[in-house]
């Protein structure tokens, strides 16, 4: 059984249905029944497979079934049953056989070899089979209980069968096939419709076996019973043809079947798509909840705060009012007890005439004080305030927990290029995603692009900030300004690629909706173009404004004069450095919050490009320089390459040699180089994480730092000695740059 | 004479550039192939890399194995004029024109692109064989080499062995080097005890190239094992 364990672990690991995979729980004397199923399933989840696999199995089976059928000259109702259990394999075998032994020869041997069962199986399957395809349709929606009984009725009409064993395995497999989905009962149906075409044509050639169809009984028999037996008065049909109705009936069945397959499926995938959804809802509610818990909390524990808070409060107050009290009494008491002291001393006086004096001063004085009232009453109750933290806000906060809340106003996506005919727009808009949303309103009106009176103008065209352009073979970052009293919602960005032909004014993109003055534009490499941008209000769009012309060849960058120390100067082209006298770096010259204060340096301006850059600098023998590229952050009052937000090379010149050094974060290689370079090649490579320099005039490749840029970079320059700086930009990437 | 090749996967379906190795005093052809590690980086870069041995070995010649500088071992990359190395002692022929003969023939080289590298005494034959045969290499590469061997203690016995003029010394060599194109990199230890025994003298050969402007990078490394590679 070793090829349908084989297939009962295929059909285990596939995820066809939760329920199939249940399936195990089946009666002991089944065991075979399973692996018959299994056979079934793969039947009928490749339509078109159905009849190829039948032979595969069978020659799978055939071999050890030979042998089975070989050894033992007698089929005991063991044997018969696991040859049952082969199902309707047996039958195949017997096809089989006939075919090798070749029929007409060796009829009687056949018969024997299988013990006479050959007809028994003949005459019996064909009903068993018959009757359950007859009853395929109710066996769809059909309880497990009633099929068992049909079964049992089968088996009484049917004729000639000897030994329980085949019955109780016509019931077992019967109640199996209930036990199993209604497809697996079909795929039995089909298979037995395979069966009995090869059954049949065996039959055909079989002298002795049923070659007609009595409808009445739903059954084969032979020509002779129609004649003489008990079928008689029966209609009865050619087998051919009434095989060929069952086929059809069958066919029906499987195809109604096949639907049912597909729904379920469906419905499976929908399913596991549900509990997708089911884990999302849980999570947002989970976390809404949690949210809501926390502001409870919260608010609570506020409420609480303040109430003790309170209750504190007017402890202070009680205590202060009755320690002022106490106060009062001490200070009333000492008074009392100054008096009696001054008293009893009085009446030590022993002069009569100075007594009186004294104590008519002493009379009065007593009277005077004891006129004053007296306090005895407490000003404050020990008994504190009844006091009861309000829960009311909680209880709201809590009883919200359940709405949802409105979701955020979704954004639209600015007009894309092409999203418009003449009569239809394309709008796209965006969702928070913590938002549930059930549906979208979508309003519009009609703008119109005529100035009326009572409406916006349209603004004037901005000015593209030339000097500011940065581009690479890929991109072109533009920006510019537009300063106009009236009102901008947006900018278009107009582009036209410069070709060969006459400088049309044809416009190959535009590029709608950018809320601010600055855009990143995609291009293609080694190009020219020309680009122009438009403002927009409700009253319309500005004029064109001057148009600027970006080449895509190598890198372009310019200068941020902000950044440059006092003493270094941009001359005139923008791209020339220098710096007239050292007397002072450190000087009283006004400096800007972001130029460098020490290194006589300057920033270019930021390369926010993906991929390899490559720029020349262009130097004197003597000049003393820095260059290399820095973060936006490095530290205005340090030098290039001390720290490790820059990096340099630099040349100094030292009595006997030219020296040079690799700075970062203060750390050179020991280098000697022997010829000094004149024009300095650098080579920023983003992607690879290297920062190269090279001798342009000669290809030689000088130093690489390898370190991983985690922003982008500034080219950075810096002078040490007077002198001057050439800066070459838009060069291609030279081929000797490559690694080598 | 035995040479240890390594071919790129590059290599089974098209042709390669060459690089020749020279291994320093003591080696054999296995050391760089099997200690150096260059393979995955060959194969990356689609490169051949050829590494010869240092000397002819078993001639039989009177003290060869003396000493481990000079005779065996020590070939120091010249052809021999002196007796009894002379007629063996040939391996400046052997790299500049032998070897590259029977690689081209045999393998799938690309024989226009051709490089040369080595360490130590290998360095010194790197140099010298680039700067004797302007145009040849496409670069080369040094580490540790010895720059100035007629200066040197092992140049002196070496050359002073085999030849008797100092046709072989690369500091010499570059004082009358045409202006061809060349890409010289030479790496050193900075704590290399020979470099601090005087052995190697790279300050003369610089000097000599800035002088003639010979485009050298030369690279002062924190190493200081002077293991053979």
């Amino acid at each position: 059984m070793s090829s349908r364990s084989g297939s009962a672990r295929e059909y285990e690991t596939s995820d066809r249905s939760p329920g199939l995979s249940a399936f195990p729980p089946v009666p002991e004397s089944s065991e075979s029944e399973a692996e018959g199923l299994i056979f079934y399933h793969m039947d009928l989840y490749g339509s078109k497979e159905r009849f190829d696999i039948f032979p595969k199995e069978l020659t799978g089976q055939e071999d050890r079934s030979l042998g089975d059928t070989r050894k033992e000259s007698a089929l005991s109702s063991e044997k018969f049953q696991r040859a049952q259990e082969a199902g309707y394999d047996l039958e195949k075998e017997v096809a089989e056989l006939a075919k090798m032994y070749g029929l007409d020869e060796d009829r009687e041997k056949e018969l024997e070899l299988l013990g006479g069962h050959l007809e028994m199986v003949e005459s019996r399957w064909p009903p068993a089979r018959t009757e359950k395809v007859g009853s395929q349709g109710s066996i769809y929606n059909a309880s497990k209980s009633s099929s068992p009984m049909k079964d049992q009725s089968q088996s009484t009409k049917q004729q000639g069968l000897p030994g329980e064993a085949s019955q109780d395995e016509e019931e077992n497999k019967a109640r199996a096939e209930d036990k199993a989905e209604s497809h697996i009962g079909s795929g039995e149906g089909l298979s037995s419709s395979g069966m009995s075409d090869e059954w049949n044509s065996q039959a055909v050639s079989e002298e002795e076996a049923a070659d007609i169809f009595c409808s009445t009984c739903k059954m084969p028999i032979r020509a002779f019973d129609k004649l003489f037996g008990e079928h008689k008065d029966h209609e009865v049909a050619q087998l051919p043809s009434a095989l060929e109705s069952e086929k059809e009936e069958i066919h029906k069945n499987m195809c109604k079947l096949e639907e049912q397959i597909a729904q379920m499926e469906n419905f499976a995938s929908h399913l596991e798509e549900i509990f997708i959804t089911v884990e999302e809802n849980f999570g947002r509610q989970e976390q809404n909840f949690e949210v809501h818990y926390n502001d409870a909390v919260q608010v609570l524990a506020q409420k609480y705060e303040e109430q003790l808070e309170a209750l504190g409060e007017e402890k202070r107050q009680k205590l202060e009012a009755l320690y002022g009290q106490l106060v009062s009494c001490g200070e009333h008491l000492d008074t009392c007890k100054e008096l009696t002291d001054a008293t009893q001393e009085l009446y030590l006086e022993n002069d009569k005439a100075s007594f009186m004096k004294a104590a008519v001063t002493m009379v009065d004085r007593l009277e005077e004080f004891l006129k004053k009232e007296v306090d005895l009453e407490l000003s404050t109750l020990p008994d504190f305030e009844e006091r009861v933290i309000d829960f009311s806000e909680v209880e709201q906060l809590m009883n919200s927990i359940n709405t949802i809340p409105a979701p955020c106003a979704p954004v639209i996506n600015p007009q894309a290029p092409n999203t418009a005919t003449g009569t239809s727009l394309r709008v796209c808009w965006g969702l928070f995603s913590d938002d549930t949303v059930e549906c979208y309103q979508l309003c519009y009106k009609p703008v119109s692009n005529e100035r009326s009176s009572d409406e916006q103008a349209a603004p004037s065209p901005p000015t593209i900030k030339n000097k500011k352009i940065r581009s690479c073979e890929n991109a072109a970052l533009v920006c510019w300004e537009s300063r106009d009293i009236n009102p901008v919602d947006s900018y278009t960005v107009e582009l036209s690629k410069l070709t060969d032909e006459e400088n049309g004014d044809t416009i190959t993109e535009s590029i709608v909706g950018i809320p601010n003055c600055e855009v990143l534009i995609h291009l293609q490499p080694t190009q020219s173009y020309r680009i122009c941008i438009r403002a927009l209000n409700l009253g319309g769009s500005s004029e064109r404004s001057e148009p600027v012309l970006i080449h895509t060849t190598g890198t372009y960058f310019c200068l941020n004069e902000d950044t440059a120390h006092p003493l270094l100067a941009i001359l005139d082209d923008g791209f020339t450095i220098a710096c007239d006298e050292l007397e002072n770096p450190e000087c009283d010259l006004p400096v800007y919050d972001n130029s460098f204060t020490r290194c006589i340096g300057i920033l270019g301006s930021l390369i926010p490009f993906p991929g390899k850059h490559y720029w020349e600098v262009e130097v004197e023998e003597d000049t003393e320089y820095r260059i290399g590229v820095a973060f936006e952050n490095t530290p205005r009052h340090g030098y290039l390459g001390a720290n490790n937000s820059s990096w340099c090379m630099r040349h100094i010149i030292t009595p006997s040699r030219h020296k040079y050094e690799f700075l970062h974060s203060g750390m050179t290689p020991d280098i000697r180089i022997t010829i000094p370079p004149r024009r300095i090649g650098i080579l920023l490579d983003y992607e690879n994480c290297r920062l190269s320099f090279f001798n342009a005039d000669i290809a030689q490749h000088l130093y690489a730092f390898n370190s991983h840029f985690q922003h982008y970079v500034h080219p950075c320059f810096a002078l040490e000695t007077p002198g001057i700086l050439r800066i070459h930009t838009g060069i291609a990437i030279p081929p000797w740059t490559a690694l080598p | 004479m035995k040479f240890g090749i390594y071919l790129p996967p590059k290599a089974e379906t098209a042709k390669c550039p060459v690089l020749y190795w020279l291994s320093g005093l003591t080696c054999t052809e296995q050391n760089f192939i099997t200690k150096a590690g260059f393979h995955q980086a060959a194969a990356e870069h689609g490169l051949i890399v050829v590494a010869p041995d240092t000397s002819p070995r078993g001639c039989n010649i009177e003290g060869e194995d003396e000493s481990w500088d000079f005779g065996t071992g020590a070939g120091f990359y010249v052809d021999a004029t002196e007796d009894p190395w002379k007629t063996n002692y040939r391996m400046y022929s052997y790299i500049k024109d032998e070897l590259p003969k029977l690689i081209n023939a045999n393998f799938p080289t690309d024989p226009e692109r051709m490089s040369i590298f080595g360490h130590s005494m290998g360095g010194h034959g790197a140099l010298i064989l680039a700067l004797k045969n302007p145009g040849k290499y496409k670069s080369v590469s040094a580490f540790a080499p010895i720059c100035n061997p007629i200066q040197c203690e092992w140049g002196k016995k070496a050359l002073g062995g085999y030849l008797g003029s100092d046709a072989y010394d690369a500091t010499q060599l570059v004082k009358s080097y045409p202006n061809s194109h060349l890409d010289i990199l030479i790496d050193q230890g900075k704590d290399d005890q020979f470099l601090s025994a005087g052995q190697l003298l790279p300050d003369n050969f610089i000097a000599a190239c800035t002088e003639q402007k010979i485009p050298v990078v030369f690279r002062l490394q924190q190493a200081s094992c002077f293991c053979s590679p």
